[in-house]
């Protein structure tokens, strides 16, 4: 996954739930060592009783673009089609630009 | 021609099985095991129903033991089976320089704590659970594994014999009373179907464990201020402890994520895990709690037994006093007046 053009990251989630919890989790693994550093990351976990409650993930970009994931629907290869797509127009552009 | 060899007359023995042994396996086990002919002429048949074809400090394991992961199986059976307290995070791409700066700055808080108990005497003597205290990554796979393992399968070592009497019984022979047994993983994955341990969900992408040897809260909320600061953990402040706020320090810290605890068997999420560090006074605390709480009880119920008796006693008094204030005064003014009348008697 291109994680070099996110800004930022917000998520709230609760590992109880096995479906959107582990999309999360997974997703900011993905995340490299330095990126702290580069975007801002927000994390909000719910606990094991609202584990029915929706959770959310939404992305940021350079170019402003923000990108909300449905995790009902989503799968996490699926969010990193998306990311990879986006990023990789960002990619070109700043290429393009040199 | 008759065979020169009359093979039924020699045949005293049991038929040996016709399961072929290379070479190499017959006489792996040369040194533990005789060789079953001479064992079955000298010692009763029921004894000898099952002879071990493995060394006995490596009976037969589902996974081959020499794997890691076989390995990584048994310690983790191991840690979760004396390990009271374990919190589990999610680490996300620490470099080893934030690893053990962290790991620096949980040890220093602990022995902080240790300290402290020994010095107002509130531990117990000489045990030292900041030392038991291990912050590790588990490979998340095989963690699950073995909890399972552990969760779901009991060996009942209630048959087991007591040390007279030394004839194996066929499982034992066959060293299936251990973890890595095949019998183990048989019943963890039968169980696992039916019955759920909590933990699940939380078993995906990588982890690690905080793992305490004794429940001890104290402990539990210096790790938690180090790890996990909040509102009611604080961390520590700059002033007091610069080490902590270094950079590795705090971008690792960022990326460790608490999911939950498992506290005695039972899960809790991170809510639960901050209550359990809440507790004040640790364990004595709350057990000394709980003895003033009931004898409380008692000495309620006492109390309300004794009011009617006690009411009923001070009333008593209370009257008998007042009775005898007034025979006091009934005499008292009986004297005054025959004392009156003597001297007007007198004077006259």
């Amino acid at each position: 996954m291109i994680t070099k053009y996110i800004t930022a990251v917000s998520t709230a989630f609760s590992p109880f739930n096995a479906r959107s919890g582990k999309t999360v989790r997974n997703f900011l693994a993905l995340l490299p060592p330095n990126a702290r550093s580069k975007m801002a990351i927000d994390v909000k976990m719910f606990g094991q009783r609202e584990a029915e409650k929706p959770a959310s993930l939404s992305l940021t970009f350079k170019d402003g673009k923000e990108m909300a994931m449905d995790l009902e629907k989503m799968k996490l290869k699926d969010i990193q089609t998306e990311v990879d797509r986006h990023s990789r127009t960002l990619r070109r552009v700043e290429e393009l630009s040199g | 021609m008759p065979p020169r060899l009359r093979l039924n007359a020699l045949r005293t023995t049991q038929p040996r099985t016709t399961h072929y042994v290379c070479n190499q396996c017959r006489h792996a086990s040369l040194a533990t095991t005789p060789s079953a002919p001479i064992e079955q002429h000298s010692l009763p048949a029921a004894a000898t129903a099952v002879i071990a074809r493995h060394p006995p400090t490596q009976p037969p394991s589902y996974k081959p033991p020499e794997f890691r992961k076989s390995q990584l199986h048994r310690q983790y059976q191991s840690t979760l089976r004396s390990s009271p307290l374990i919190l589990l995070f999610q680490h996300n791409n620490l470099k080893a320089t934030e690893w053990s700066g962290i790991r620096r700055e949980l040890t220093t808080a602990l022995h902080k704590v240790d300290d402290d108990l020994a010095k107002s005497g509130a531990g117990d003597a000489g045990v030292k659970v900041g030392n038991g205290v291990k912050l590790q990554i588990v490979q998340t796979g095989i963690f699950a594994s073995a909890l399972k393992v552990v969760e779901f399968w009991d060996p009942s070592f209630a048959g087991t014999t007591s040390a007279q009497d030394t004839t194996p019984t066929p499982a034992q022979a066959l060293g299936a009373k251990h973890g890595l047994s095949n019998d183990a993983y048989l019943a963890a994955k039968k169980h696992a179907k039916t019955q759920k341990h909590g933990l699940e969900p939380l078993l995906s992408g990588p982890l690690a464990l905080l793992t305490f040897p004794d429940v001890s809260p104290q402990h539990l909320k210096a790790a938690l201020s180090i790890l996990s600061p909040g509102l009611d953990f604080p961390a520590p402040k700059r002033r007091v402890n610069p080490g902590y706020h270094a950079k590795p320090v705090q971008d690792g810290l960022q990326k460790l994520m608490l999911l939950g605890a498992r506290v005695d068997g039972k899960v809790f999420d991170t809510q639960g895990a901050r209550w359990v560090g809440s507790i004040d006074g640790g364990l004595g605390g709350l057990r000394a709690q709980l003895v003033a709480m009931l004898s409380g009880i008692g000495a309620g119920v006492t109390s309300t037994l004794e009011a009617a008796g006690r009411s009923l006693y001070f009333a008593v008094e209370g009257r008998r006093g007042m009775l005898e204030e007034e025979e006091k005064a009934a005499s008292g003014l009986k004297e005054g007046e025959q004392k009156e009348e003597s001297p007007s008697a007198s004077s006259n």
